[in-house]
């Protein structure tokens, strides 16, 4: 079987497709085509997208050797790479900051990157050199365990359209300032910053992910908001924050997102929602927003359920609603306003879309039942609801069923299903 | 009357057709909504080409008639607009199945019709023919050239001579290469160690530092080589004095060749000992010893079993018988012969041939 006799398949294949083809590789193995055939000895030097990880190198239990293998082979392959990079993404859980990173970058900033993206170990955080700042062409940039600290001369990245920053230490008015000055921006991941008063200016951004300690969140100018999903976290301080404060944060957040379609909101969003809503007032109408997903939600404080209220009565075309009780506490029994619902919505209100609802965590208290039973009463075209009781409620649940049973339905569709086995 | 007529036509023959002819002439009618789907085509029909037979949209010679079969059954299926992610998912793993050569091809023409699409489906079909498979496997599948010598291949950027000549020397080289390691398996029972895929990729883009591991397999390919330009001659002795000496002039030449290399790598390598029986080998040619009489086995080859044995001896009285008679022929032929006579006057022994054959009649 001689190859010389049989005519070569696949090296005269344009360059682009045998970047193509490298480029869906290991890193490794793209380089290991260079001892294929004297056609092929050059052909990974022009990849212009580049994923390192721990698997580039063959493994061992020795971490310095480890360390020096990856280091080593990442210099080498930048040394040896030949013409534009558009994407970088290093994801090592070994790897520390180290000088040869800020060399990379340096190298990286000169040859046009778009795509950066740094994840190192867990150790000491990687503190970005400022020739970060420099590569004017970033449309996509993701750091984790990162120390940013912009100098006073940056204007901020003009192309960049996807920013996702994890764990992050940065002055907090250098974040605001980082985020107003990218014109582009659409999609914005915070993740894990704490203690952080934020009010974005985001005239271009359709995507919002938030997760961690926040202070405030004030959506001062993001008109083009399509998706957000946040879950916050509370503290002392936090906690402190709440009750002092006095503005309406349910007008704070939503009332400059017309084109909102989807909300999912998580840990204590809803109870950050509820601060102040007796003092607000509801313009707008969230015609767009089809799915609403609201997670821990405190039936008892009757201004989270208010909020809850407010929000979907304001969402006329509504198509799937979740809401999960609050994960922790076992049923109780609290004695309460009964016309709580006649008073806080019109009685001819009708969810004429919603199709789909999922109630979780459910303990079975008043106002739990309450908002079922409006649910029912209200949604003509509701084909599923799913009622997943507690698992800390273990003898309620039989009169949990009794009452539901004895509800009204709109819908004559409508499947009532009571989830006997936590999935 | 007429009404019924008209109820008898179907509604397919409402939809619009094109043409189209690939480079073999050869002509087709395709159902517009199909051949739009790819990019490339939908531009000519909006430079108006195509709608009728006689100017037909001429496609890219890369697109042969089958080919742009294999294209319009993706497009017909995938430009259905109701179909499920998983539906097309799973036609896209049956489509795939294809020998490598059809692969090739078709990635190289949908390239051409810009079907971005089924570009990076074959393209990812065809990098997972590639990973994980050592450079071997991978030369067999897509029926790639051994071409790079050795010292290419361990330090694959360092700017040696593009000759093409070499080039053919190495792929010959690599090609007995394997013949010999053929027979040696076949021989021994043990494996014969990999060389090339052992060595990680680190190491292969650190010749910069010339650590151990490289010096190590330099050592080893040294190794080899040295067997190997021992059995080479070996195997050519049978046979005539013209194949002989072609063969003799051709492993000379790679000997040459590989003295040209072993002096470029001199400088990595650690084993000096192994480096001056390498350079001292073609200097010396009296060294091959299959020549000599009263060769004992047991001192160079202990690895020659005796029926191997019993065939070099008769190979060596045969050849002897040759050059007795031949001798004046032998002395005015050209260049390439040169190695056989000075190998005689070189050694001592051989020279009992000479004078037997000035006293034979």
């Amino acid at each position: 079987m001689d190859n010389d006799l049989r005519e070569d398949l696949i090296s005269d294949l344009p360059q682009s497709i045998i970047e193509t083809i490298l480029t869906k590789l290991p890193i490794r193995d793209a380089v290991r085509t260079c001892a294929l055939s004297s056609k092929w000895r050059y052909k990974w030097t022009t990849i212009t997208d580049l994923v390192f990880n721990d698997k580039c190198v063959s493994s061992c239990y020795d971490r310095p050797i480890l360390e020096n293998k990856l280091v080593s082979f990442i210099t080498h392959f930048l040394f040896l790479h030949d013409g534009p990079i558009h994407k970088f993404a290093l994801s090592t859980s070994f790897l520390q900051s180290s000088p040869d990173i800020d060399q990379w970058l340096l190298f990286l900033s000169r040859r046009g990157i778009r795509n950066l993206s740094i994840e190192l170990g867990e150790g000491e955080w990687f503190r970005a050199p400022s020739c970060l700042f420099t590569c004017s062409k970033l449309t996509h940039l993701e750091l984790v365990r990162c120390e940013l600290d912009p100098p006073p001369k940056f204007k901020g990245f003009l192309c960049l359209k996807y920013l996702n920053l994890q764990q992050i230490l940065m002055p907090p008015d250098d974040i605001e300032y980082l985020i107003s000055s990218c014109p582009l921006l659409e999609s914005l991941t915070l993740s894990y910053f704490d203690g952080l008063e934020l009010a974005l200016h985001a005239p271009n951004l359709k995507y919002l992910i938030l997760e961690g300690e926040f202070m405030d969140i004030c959506l001062e100018n993001t008109p083009r908001l399509i998706a957000v999903s946040i879950a916050m976290y509370i503290t002392d301080d936090i906690a402190e924050h709440f009750e002092q404060s006095s503005s309406c944060n349910f007008d704070k957040f939503l009332g400059g997102v017309p084109c909102l379609e989807r909300l999912v909101g998580q840990i204590y969003f809803t109870k950050y929602l509820s601060i102040g809503i007796d003092s607000g007032s509801t313009p707008i109408k969230y015609h767009h927003l089809k799915i609403i997903e609201l997670y821990q939600v405190n039936f008892e404080d009757l201004n989270e359920v208010l909020a809850v209220l407010r929000l979907i009565v304001s969402s006329p075309n509504l198509k799937e609603l979740h809401i999960a009780g609050p994960s922790n506490t076992a049923a109780a029994v609290v004695g309460s306003d009964l016309g709580f619902w006649e008073k806080e919505c019109p009685t001819d209100y009708m969810f004429d879309q919603l199709k789909t609802v999922k109630i979780t965590e459910v303990s079975g208290t008043l106002h739990e039942m309450g908002f079922i039973k409006f649910l029912l009463e209200h949604a003509p075209v509701l084909k599923v609801m799913t009622i997943t009781p507690s698992a800390y409620v273990t003898e309620g649940r039989l009169s949990m069923l009794v009452n539901l049973v004895r509800f009204r339905r709109a819908s004559a569709q409508a499947e009532v299903i009571f989830v006997q086995e936590q999935p | 009357m007429a009404e019924a007529d008209r109820e008898i036509i179907k509604p397919e023959m409402m939809k619009s057709y094109i043409w189209l002819q690939t480079s073999d002439g050869s002509l087709q009618q395709v159902e517009q909504e199909v051949a739009v789907f790819c990019p490339w085509i939908c531009h000519e029909i909006h430079s108006g080409m195509g709608s009728s037979k006689t100017y037909p949209i001429s496609l890219p010679s890369r697109v042969s008639p089958a080919m742009l079969s294999l294209i319009l059954d993706y497009c017909r299926f995938h430009q259905v607009p109701g179909r499920s992610n998983k539906e097309r998912k799973s036609f896209d793993e049956k489509f795939i199945r294809m020998d490598t050569k059809r692969l090739c091809e078709l990635t190289s023409a949908a390239d051409s019709l810009q079907l971005k699409p089924l570009v990076d489906l074959t393209s990812r079909a065809l990098a997972r023919m590639i990973e994980g498979k050592t450079p071997e496997e991978i030369r067999d599948i897509f029926h790639l050239p051994d071409d790079l010598t050795e010292e290419e291949k361990l330090e694959p950027i360092k700017n040696t001579i593009d000759d093409p000549r070499i080039r053919l020397l190495n792929r010959l080289y690599a090609r007995k290469r394997k013949e010999l390691k053929e027979r040696e398996r076949l021989k021994n029972v043990e494996i014969e160690e990999e060389r090339v895929d052992e060595r990680s990729v680190e190491d292969l883009l650190s010749f910069i530092n010339g650590g151990d591991a490289e010096s190590k397999v330099v050592k080893t390919s040294k190794t080899k080589k040295k067997n190997r330009r021992r059995k080479e001659p070996q195997k050519n002795t049978p046979g005539n004095d013209t194949s002989t000496s072609n063969s003799t002039s051709l492993s000379s030449n790679a000997v040459h060749i590989d003295k040209q290399e072993s002096n470029g790598l001199d400088s990595t390598c650690h084993d000096a000992a192994a480096c001056d029986h390498l350079l001292s080998d073609p200097g010396n040619p009296s060294k091959l010893p299959y020549i000599e009489e009263g060769f004992s086995p047991d001192d160079e080859f202990d690895d020659i079993d005796p029926a191997m044995q019993e065939k070099i001896d008769k190979e060596v009285a045969d050849f002897a018988r040759r050059l007795n008679s031949d001798w004046p022929e032998i002395l005015s032929l050209g260049q390439e012969r040169r190695r056989i006579p000075t190998a005689i006057n070189c050694n001592g022994s051989l020279k009992r041939y000479a004078s037997s054959a000035s006293l034979a009649p």
